[in-house]
C-alpha cells in the first residue's frame, strides 16, 4: 500500500514530475540514436545528479534507462538499425513494415507493448520487493558471497559469444576493483607507488570511460556511413492508425513476454537484449502465423518489446534487496545511492522505505509519460534524430565525457582513468569482450570480498562454509550450472556452423 | 544469433596470459596482514589466476582457428582521438579548462570530419563557454586551473 502514498506524494509535486518528464524525453530520443544507449546517457548525465536531492536524481536516470529501453525501437523501426541492443529483435518485423509505409502503426504497436510490459515488470517488482528483501535480509555472509560468484559466473558466461572472454571480462573488473587500500587491512595493492592510484578507482569516471568515450572511438569507426530513414507519412491515416481488432493478437504475445522480461530481469546481468529475443524466438513459435513473423507480423514486434522494457523494473529487484546490480543501469545508480549516502541492500527498506516507493512511483509515471509522449510523437522524435549531425554530435559527446568525469570528484587523474577505461571499453567491444561484465563485476568485487572474508572469520573450517550451508552451496552449483549449460549450447552451436561449413 | 569464433584468439590468449602473469607477480607483493594471514591477497590473486588460466584456455582454443584480416582503416583516427584525449588532459593541467577545450573542441571535430573553418572557431570559443557556464558556473564545481596560466586568472571570473 506504501506505492499509493508516493504515487500522491510524487503527483503532487511539480519538479519531481518535471525531472520525470525530462527524462522520459531525453531517454527516448537517446535511445533512438544509433550507437547511443541509455547507459551511456546515465553515466554521462550522473555528475550532474551529485548536485540535485537523492529522489529527483534517482528518478531521473531511472526514467531515462526505462524510456531508453523504448527509445530503441525507433531506431529500429525507422532507421533499420536497433538504437539499443534490446531492439535488434524489434527490427525484424519493425523495418518490413516501415517499408510498406506503415512505420507509424509500427511505433504505435511497439509502444503500448513496451508499457504494458514495463508496467508489469515494475508492479511485479513493487509487489515482490519487499518479500526478496525480507529473505535476504536472512542471509548470512556466506550466503551472500555464494550469491556474488553466481552473480559473477552468469554475468561473465551468458552475456556475449565467448565465455572465456566474458569471465576474462568479469576477472579484469574485479582486478580493477582491488586497485588501492585494502578496506581492512589498509594494505596497498596494485599501486605500484602513486598516490593516486591508491585511493581506488572511481566508479563513476570508469563507466562514463566505459560507456560513453568507448562508444565515442566505436563511432569513428562508422563515421560517413548513411543512415536511411524510412518515410512517415503522417497524411496516410488509415494505414497507420491501430485498432483494438488488430492489437488484440498480440495480447497474449505481450503477457507472456512481460513474465520472460521480468523474470530474466530479475537475473543479475542478462538484461534486454536477451529478453528480447527469448520473447522473440517464444512468440514465434507459438503464433498462429509463424510464416508472417519476420515480414512484418504487428506480434513480431509486440513480444520482444514487451520483454525488453518488462526487464527494467525487475532488474533492480538484486541491486535494492542484496546490493547487486542485475543490469548496467543498476550499477550506475549504485553511484547514485552512494554518493547521497544511502546504504543499498536489504535493510534499504527499513531506513529508506519511502524514497524506494516514491522512485517506483517515479517509475510507473514515467512509463505514462513515455508511452503518451511515443504514441503520439515517436515520428517527429526520428525525424529529429535524422536532423542531428553525428559529425557533431559525437565530438559534443567526447568533451562532455571530459568535464563529466572531473566533476565526479573534482580530480584530472579521474578523467585520465575515464581515458583509459575507454580505450579499454572500445577494445573489449572490437575484440568481443564484454564491457557489462566488466562494470557489473568491478561494482560487485567489493561486496563479493567483504562477505568472503567475513565467512572465513565465521569459519572453524575454511573455505568449507561455503559448501556446508545448504543455501551458499545452491547459489554456487546454479553458478557452475549456469557455465555448463552455456558451454554445452556455444559447443553445439560451434558443431552446427562447422556442419553447415562443411 | 549467428554463431562465429570471437576474433584474434591467439593475441587475446598471449595478452591475458601476460597480463594473469603481471597480475600474479603483483598479487605477492601485497603485504600479509599482522598476522601473516593472506587477507587481502587473496581476491586479487583470484582474478590474477583466473585470467591466466582463461587465457591458456583462449589460446589452446585459438590454435584450430584461421586467422582473419580486420579491417583497419579507421585506427589512424581512433590513435588520433587517443592521442587527443591524454593530450587534453595534460593542457588541461598546465593552461586550465577554457584554452585547453578551445584546443580541443575543434581538434575533436576535425577528427570526426567536420573542415568548415568558420564551424571549427565558432566551437572553439562556444565549447568553452557553455561548458565553464553548465558546469563551474551554474553547478559550482571548482574548475581545473592551469600550472602555468589560466585564462580565468585574466578574465577574475569563477
Amino acid at each position: 500500500m506504501e506505492i499509493f502514498a508516493a504515487l500522491s506524494t510524487v503527483l503532487t509535486d511539480p519538479i519531481l514530475l518535471g525531472w520525470v518528464f525530462l527524462a522520459a524525453i531525453v531517454g527516448m530520443v537517446v535511445g533512438a540514436i544509433p550507437g547511443l544507449t541509455a547507459s551511456a546517457a546515465i553515466a554521462m548525465l550522473l555528475p550532474l545528479t551529485f548536485y540535485m536531492e537523492p529522489l529527483p536524481a534517482l528518478a531521473f536516470l531511472y526514467v531515462i534507462g526505462k524510456s531508453g529501453r523504448y527509445g530503441g525501437s525507433i531506431a529500429a523501426i525507422l532507421f533499420n538499425t536497433p538504437g539499443t541492443a534490446a531492439s535488434a529483435a524489434t527490427q525484424i518485423d519493425g523495418y518490413p513494415l516501415a517499408r510498406r509505409g506503415m512505420a507509424s502503426k509500427a511505433m504505435k504497436v511497439a509502444t503500448v507493448s513496451s508499457v504494458i510490459g514495463d508496467f508489469i515488470g515494475e508492479i511485479l517488482l513493487i509487489v515482490g520487493v519487499a518479500w526478496i528483501a525480507s529473505i535476504a535480509l536472512r542471509l548470512g555472509p556466506p550466503e551472500l558471497f555464494a550469491v556474488y560468484f553466481a552473480a559473477f559466473v552468469v554475468i561473465g558466461s551468458v552475456i556475449g559469444k565467448s565465455i572465456t572472454r566474458g569471465l576474462a571480462s568479469a576477472a579484469l573488473g574485479v582486478l580493477v576493483n582491488m586497485i588501492g587500500l585494502d578496506p581492512i587491512s589498509s594494505t596497498e595493492r596494485f599501486t605500484f607507488g602513486s598516490f593516486d592510484l591508491s585511493n581506488g578507482i572511481s566508479l563513476v569516471p570508469l563507466m562514463i570511460g566505459v560507456f560513453v568515450l568507448g562508444e565515442v572511438f566505436a563511432q569513428i569507426e562508422e563515421r560517413g556511413k548513411p543512415s536511411e530513414m524510412m518515410e512517415t507519412d503522417v497524411s496516410d491515416v488509415g494505414r497507420n492508425r491501430l485498432t483494438w481488432a488488430e492489437y488484440r493478437p498480440c495480447m497474449p504475445h505481450v503477457i507472456r513476454s512481460s513474465f520472460i522480461g521480468a523474470f530474466i530481469g530479475m537475473l543479475p546481468g542478462l538484461g534486454s537484449a536477451i529478453a528480447a529475443f527469448v520473447a522473440y524466438g517464444e512468440g514465434k513459435r507459438r503464433a498462429q502465423n509463424p510464416e508472417a513473423w519476420g515480414k512484418g507480423a504487428l506480434e513480431g514486434i509486440a513480444a520482444p518489446e514487451a520483454a525488453n522494457n518488462a526487464v527494467s523494473g525487475p532488474s533492480m529487484a538484486p541491486l535494492l534487496t542484496l546490493g547487486i546490480p542485475g543490469s548496467t543501469i543498476g550499477a550506475i545508480l549504485i553511484g547514485v545511492f552512494l554518493i547521497h549516502g544511502i546504504q543499498i541492500g536489504p535493510t534499504l527498506f527499513l531506513t529508506n522505505g519511502e524514497l524506494v516507493y516514491a522512485l517506483f512511483a517515479c517509475g510507473l509515471i514515467g512509463i505514462v509519460m513515455y508511452g503518451i509522449i511515443g504514441f503520439y510523437g515517436a515520428a517527429f522524435v526520428g525525424r529529429f534524430i535524422t536532423r542531428i549531425p553525428t559529425q557533431v554530435l559525437y565530438p559534443v559527446i567526447f568533451l562532455t565525457a571530459f568535464v563529466a568525469a572531473y566533476t565526479s570528484r573534482g580530480n584530472l587523474f579521474d578523467i585520465y582513468i575515464m581515458i583509459a577505461a575507454g580505450f579499454l571499453g572500445w577494445g573489449m567491444r572490437k575484440l568481443e569482450f564484454n564491457p557489462a561484465a566488466f562494470v557489473i563485476s568491478f561494482v560487485l568485487a567489493g561486496g563479493a570480498e567483504e562477505t568472503f572474508r567475513q565467512s572465513l572469520l565465521l569459519s572453524d573450517n575454511g573455505i568449507a562454509i561455503f559448501v556446508t550451508r545448504p543455501v551458499a552451496l545452491l547459489f554456487l552449483l546454479l553458478g557452475l550450472a549456469a557455465l555448463f549449460v552455456r558451454a554445452r549450447s556455444l559447443n553445439r552451436q560451434a558443431r552446427a556452423a562447422a556442419l553447415q561449413e562443411a | 544469433m549467428s554463431h562465429t569464433r570471437p576474433p584474434a584468439p591467439l593475441a587475446v590468449g598471449a595478452a591475458l596470459i601476460l597480463l594473469g602473469i603481471g597480475a600474479t607477480a603483483a598479487s605477492f607483493n601485497i603485504a600479509l596482514d599482522q598476522y601473516g594471514r593472506w587477507g587481502a591477497r587473496v581476491f586479487p590473486l583470484a582474478g590474477s589466476l583466473s585470467l591466466l588460466i582463461l587465457g591458456v584456455i583462449e589460446l589452446r582454443s585459438g590454435q584450430a582457428a584461421r586467422p582473419e584480416r580486420k579491417d583497419s582503416s579507421s585506427l589512424p583516427a581512433i590513435v588520433a582521438l587517443l592521442c587527443l584525449s591524454v593530450a587534453y588532459v595534460w593542457v588541461m593541467g598546465r593552461v586550465g579548462y577554457l584554452i585547453s577545450t578551445g584546443i580541443a573542441a575543434p581538434l575533436a571535430l576535425w577528427i570526426f570530419g567536420i573542415r568548415n573553418i568558420w564551424g571549427l572557431v565558432v566551437a572553439a570559443i562556444l565549447c568553452p563557454l557553455i561548458y565553464h557556464l553548465v558546469f563551474f558556473v551554474a553547478l559550482g564545481v571548482f574548475p581545473p586551473y592551469g600550472d602555468w596560466f589560466d585564462l580565468l586568472d585574466v578574465l577574475q571570473v569563477n
